[in-house]
């Protein structure tokens, strides 16, 4: 337990210092924004807000495969995930505390990305703040989880950038799948839709309890 | 000895697809089920077998088993590009569309995805002990998300157009055998492909280890 | 050797990535206090060795133990040795965005230490960093860097102290600085490994020494060895020999 909050304190505390990571997501997924303007047919905005729930999880998740290589980058630089492996501790606890802090950063860049999705398509994110925040923490949480893993395992790769998406993207359909499902409902009638969560909190207790439990075998060398 | 009971069960399996009946309403093109079923269940085997495998590598840490991982999911992607091949023409013929979202067909498209990862994370990771064991780690979490995606795509239901004849016990007359008979081929090719490559890869890990000794 | 007072006991110890064996058949015994320098050229498994001694990497074969408790197979037992285990190694571990007094409380509460600020406090003092405490790690130079790396090291206040090429990098005046300092861990009663291929190092510190060449403990050289001229001599002739 200690463990987890000396993990995720300085996770937070070297994220607050530089702020590269959490900026550079939001530049990224505040231009997919843009982009998505363009891409999208002139209409009337009924069609711009019945497509925006998707684009929202979509610009979420490719900004959180840019955060989650940072996250194991910044350990390898002096070896430091070295150092963490080197602690006489259930390595569960260092998943606990990366996974978190990784967590607290797709939040607060999808907040944002919400936002600007609100302000450019006329998304009604604040007209449920509650189910809202229900449905992003629970979507944030999936990606988070299966994302610490699986960036331990990428950043030590070739091209861990491509093989980071390659490896996330077929496994977080489930979680955009529902999220998407879930935040379209609610935009549409203001209702928390059970079936799409209950996916939701299923897929996150699959891959937060096997990520915590095989992340053991990822430190090691 | 395997290598006789492909060439067995595959003759038996060629001969029952012939004999069975024509269909009334799709004709020939309904005999490439015989082969897009079976081959659908050996590629569910192998990818179970590479997660299984893997397991028991973290486990016990014995090459062996990283080695047995690979070469099923080697075989696993072979197959499954059969099933993802066979599906879509029979889909034309049938459905008129190559391609429909169902949720069996997205299930295995997603697997194929998965797999493929899998081969190239192999390959893009240094070291035989830390690939192994990135592999395994990504063998598991991807069988654990199979459900998950079938869970996913039920909630986009009412479009699933896949015959359940199968799990409904609703087979036409004359088709149990010529399924039957396939889906043991296909396993039985499943295990004789699995082993070949297996033991190659045993000569390939000798191969190395006796090169690194250099000239005796 | 006496392997009862062996704070650290290493049989068969091999080695292999894929098909390159690293380490072959290593049997070790380091007594308590004692100051052992693992000397070879490069490629002869020295890192290896001491990253297994550390418990960040498994043995293919054979058995290690520390400080009595712990084999080198199980995970859990694996754990409990690296609580014993203060490594220093090529690189630093250190964060770059965090002040040097971060990055100890840090490794502190990674140790689970009582007091971590106060752990962190006395370490600076001792290591003589207190003037740039505050100041992020990341903007230390090499020798300042090496001396935050070692109060790293010694955040739990381990029995065995693993040093891989701590001289790496430094000037002649922060290497004498370094080479007092390690004296200084000797004299305390620690256990210290200290791979180099400095041979004026290792004579200057060891109580013993082994050269490894391929995986191999090629010799061995006691107390009485260790004077310069005959412990380059012996090393020269072995490492000739077996290369």
């Amino acid at each position: 337990m200690n463990v987890l909050l000396a993990v995720l304190w300085k996770d937070l505390l070297s994220e607050w210092r530089s702020r590269d990571r959490v900026v550079s997501m939001l530049l990224f997924s505040l231009l997919v924004v843009v982009i998505f303007h363009f891409a999208l047919p002139p209409g009337p905005p009924a069609q711009a807000q019945a497509l925006a729930p998707g684009l929202l999880w979509v610009a979420t998740l490719f900004a959180a495969l840019l955060g989650l290589n940072r996250a194991f980058a910044l350990e390898l630089e002096n070896d430091a995930l070295s150092g963490l492996a080197l602690a006489p501790v259930d390595r569960g606890w260092i998943f606990l505390g990366k996974a978190i802090a990784n967590f607290v950063l797709i939040v607060v860049v999808q907040v944002v990305t919400a936002g600007a999705f609100g302000l450019a398509f006329g998304a009604p994110v604040l007209a449920h703040p509650v189910g809202f925040a229900l449905v992003l923490g629970l979507g944030s949480a999936g990606i988070s989880a299966a994302g610490t893993l699986f960036g331990a395992v990428a950043v030590r790769t070739r091209f861990r950038e491509l093989v980071l998406a390659l490896l996330l993207l077929p496994l977080l359909v489930p979680v955009l799948a529902a999220a998407t499902r879930a935040t379209t409902v609610l935009f549409e009638t203001g209702d928390l839709d059970p079936a799409p969560l209950r996916l939701l909190a299923v897929a996150d207790a699959v891959f937060w309890i096997s990520s915590y439990l095989l992340f053991e075998y990822v430190l090691d060398e | 000895m395997l290598a006789l009971a492909v060439a067995l069960t595959g003759a038996v399996w060629a001969l029952l697809v012939v004999m069975a009946p024509m269909d009334a309403m799709q004709g020939p093109i309904q005999k490439i089920l015989y082969v897009h079923v079976p081959t659908a269940f050996a590629a569910y085997a192998a990818f179970a077998t590479t997660a299984v495998a893997g397991a028991f590598y973290l486990w016990r840490e014995d090459e062996a088993f990283d080695r047995l991982a690979l070469s099923a999911a080697e075989v696993g992607v072979v197959l499954c590009t059969l099933v993802l091949v066979t599906g879509p023409i029979w889909a034309k013929g049938t459905w008129g569309r190559w391609w429909s979202w169902d949720p069996r067909l997205t299930v295995t498209l997603l697997l194929w995805f998965i797999y493929l990862a899998y081969i190239l994370l192999r390959s893009f990771t240094e070291g035989s002990e830390r690939t192994a064991r990135f592999a395994a780690v990504y063998g598991i979490v991807g069988l654990l998300a199979v459900p998950l995606n079938y869970l996913a795509i039920d909630l986009f239901g009412g479009r699933a157009i896949h015959p359940e004849n199968l799990s409904r016990g609703s087979l036409g007359e004359g088709m149990g055998a010529p399924f039957a008979a396939g889906i043991v081929a296909a396993l039985v090719a499943f295990a004789y492909l699995t082993c070949l490559r297996f033991q190659l890869e045993g000569l390939r890990a000798l191969a190395a280890r006796r090169a690194s000794l250099g000239p005796p | 050797m006496n392997a009862t007072a062996a704070v650290i006991s290493v049989r068969g110890l091999t080695k292999r990535f894929g098909p390159v064996t690293a380490l072959d058949g290593i049997d070790l015994d380091v007594r308590r206090g004692e100051t052992l320098a693992v000397l070879g050229p490069n490629g002869a498994g020295k890192s290896t060795l001491l990253r297994l001694l550390a418990g960040l990497a498994r043995p293919s074969r054979g058995s290690l133990r520390i400080g009595g408790g712990g084999d080198g197979d199980a995970s859990a037992s694996r754990a409990l040795a690296r609580g014993g285990v203060g490594y220093v190694g090529h690189a630093t571990l250190l964060y770059p965005a965090l002040t040097a007094r971060e990055n100890l409380v840090f490794a502190a509460r990674l140790y689970g230490v009582d007091d971590p600020a106060g752990r962190a406090g006395s370490l600076l003092r001792a290591q003589g960093l207190e003037a740039v405490a505050e100041r992020p790690a990341g903007e230390f130079s090499r020798g300042t860097a090496q001396r935050l790396a070692i109060a790293r090291g010694l955040v739990h206040d381990p029995a065995v102290v693993l040093l891989d090429e701590p001289f790496a990098g430094l000037d002649r005046a922060a290497s004498e600085r370094l080479l007092e300092r390690l004296r200084d861990l000797g004299r305390s009663g620690r256990t210290l490994v200290l791979v180099t291929h400095d041979l004026g190092h290792a004579s200057a510190l060891a109580d013993s020494a082994l050269v490894l060449v391929r995986g191999r403990i090629v010799h061995r050289a006691s107390a009485e060895d260790l004077e310069p001229a005959r412990l380059e001599a012996a090393y020269l002739a072995r490492v000739e020999a077996a290369s």
